[in-house]
């Protein structure tokens, strides 16, 4: 028997359990690079003359918060198998600050639904030119909000998935916005003049936004990264079978 | 001469009152991990402990006669998992056991 002494079993297990949790390494690092992609998609509508934005890549876009949710639900059990399920001890703590991300999130998509519909009724806001690519609304993009909604209490695990979803779903929700305008109300009237304070602030607010997601989606890249890593040194750590 | 401060008898008493149960090493081991987190698999709790399967099996089996851990049997998909759970009471036997050995140990800086 190679037992390591009882302070390093009890932090071993502690860590162990903690990451078990969460389990957030590579699906932070996939939230933060399908951040990236998702700003990058939307700010290069044309790539070397080949129009990337069409309405397929749009659509594809939009489901990318539930896609993630999959693809971090089969990197889960096939990265972080590890040695059979280690439950923490509750965090109190953690949990009420996880569910606090989870109640904003759920806040941020009513108040944008309720501004975006508003906007839209009142002619304030017009998404797109009418000759863009996005063309009538299939009635399932109103659903998305919902999906996003329904999925997320039992599948965000960690604080850092949580901001990674977060982030994916706000982002997603301005491209859900120019689908509202052809669901709900008349055909889009032309881009109003002079909306001077307002439109100044709105671009600027845009434009933080955007540098926001990438410098997050970087450093959810390198952090989720880092936790894989961390990860693998706790396997290391744990002793290795003899016979 | 070794001096002591307190009566000669107590020192062999309070050693005699040691948990058995807790004292001996492999299980001492089990229940500092137990104690660190809710739930264990058998498997971690094996790797970990660096016990054999049997050795394991044995260990745990005397700590739940004791009452200081249970067994939870699951099943992950269609491969059965099987768990163990510190009890109240085995988490208060191993602060005891704790308490009662730093009281048996010389004050750091005293021989």
């Amino acid at each position: 028997m190679t037992t390591p002494d009882l302070k390093t079993l009890e932090t071993l297990t502690r860590d162990y359990a903690t990451f078990q949790a969460r389990k957030s390494g590579l699906a932070t690092a996939l939230g933060g690079l399908l951040a990236v992609v998702l700003v990058v998609a939307a700010l290069s509508p044309n790539f070397m003359g080949i129009h990337v934005l069409n309405r397929l890549l749009v659509e594809f876009l939009v489901w990318v918060p539930l896609l993630w949710l999959v693809a971090k639900s089969i990197i889960g059990p096939l990265v972080y198998r590890g040695l059979g399920p280690v439950r923490a001890l509750t965090d109190v703590a953690y949990e009420r600050r996880r569910w606090r991300w989870i109640l904003g999130l759920a806040l941020f998509l009513l108040a944008v639904l309720l501004a975006a519909l508003y906007a839209f009724a009142s002619g304030r806001l017009v998404a797109h030119p009418p000759q863009a690519a996005l063309q009538p609304t299939p009635m399932w993009i109103l659903v998305m909000p919902f999906l996003y909604l329904l999925a997320m209490p039992w599948a965000i695990r960690g604080i850092e998935e949580a901001r990674a979803y977060v982030v994916l779903v706000g982002q997603c929700m301005l491209w859900l916005i120019p689908f509202f305008i052809f669901s709900f109300g008349p055909p889009a009237p032309p881009l109003k003049q002079g909306w001077g304070l307002f439109g100044d602030v709105l671009g600027v607010g845009i434009l933080v936004l955007i540098y926001v997601v990438l410098i997050w989606g970087a450093l959810a890249m390198v952090r989720g990264w880092k936790e894989h890593r961390e990860y693998l040194a706790i396997l290391r750590r744990i002793p290795v079978e003899e016979g | 001469m070794v001096k002591t401060g307190s009566h000669p008898s107590a020192i062999p008493k309070a050693i005699l009152d040691l948990d058995r149960i807790v004292h001996e090493p492999a299980r001492l081991a089990v229940l500092t991990v137990l104690a660190s987190a809710e739930e264990v698999a058998f498997l971690f709790l094996q790797r970990v402990t660096g016990l054999s399967k049997g050795n394991l099996s044995s260990h745990t089996q005397k700590l739940e006669a004791a009452g200081y851990l249970e067994t939870v049997k699951a099943f992950q998909g269609r491969i059965p998992v099987t768990s163990f759970r510190i009890t109240e009471e085995g988490r208060t036997a191993l602060r005891l056991y704790h308490q009662q050995l730093r009281a048996l140990l010389p004050k750091e800086g005293k021989p």
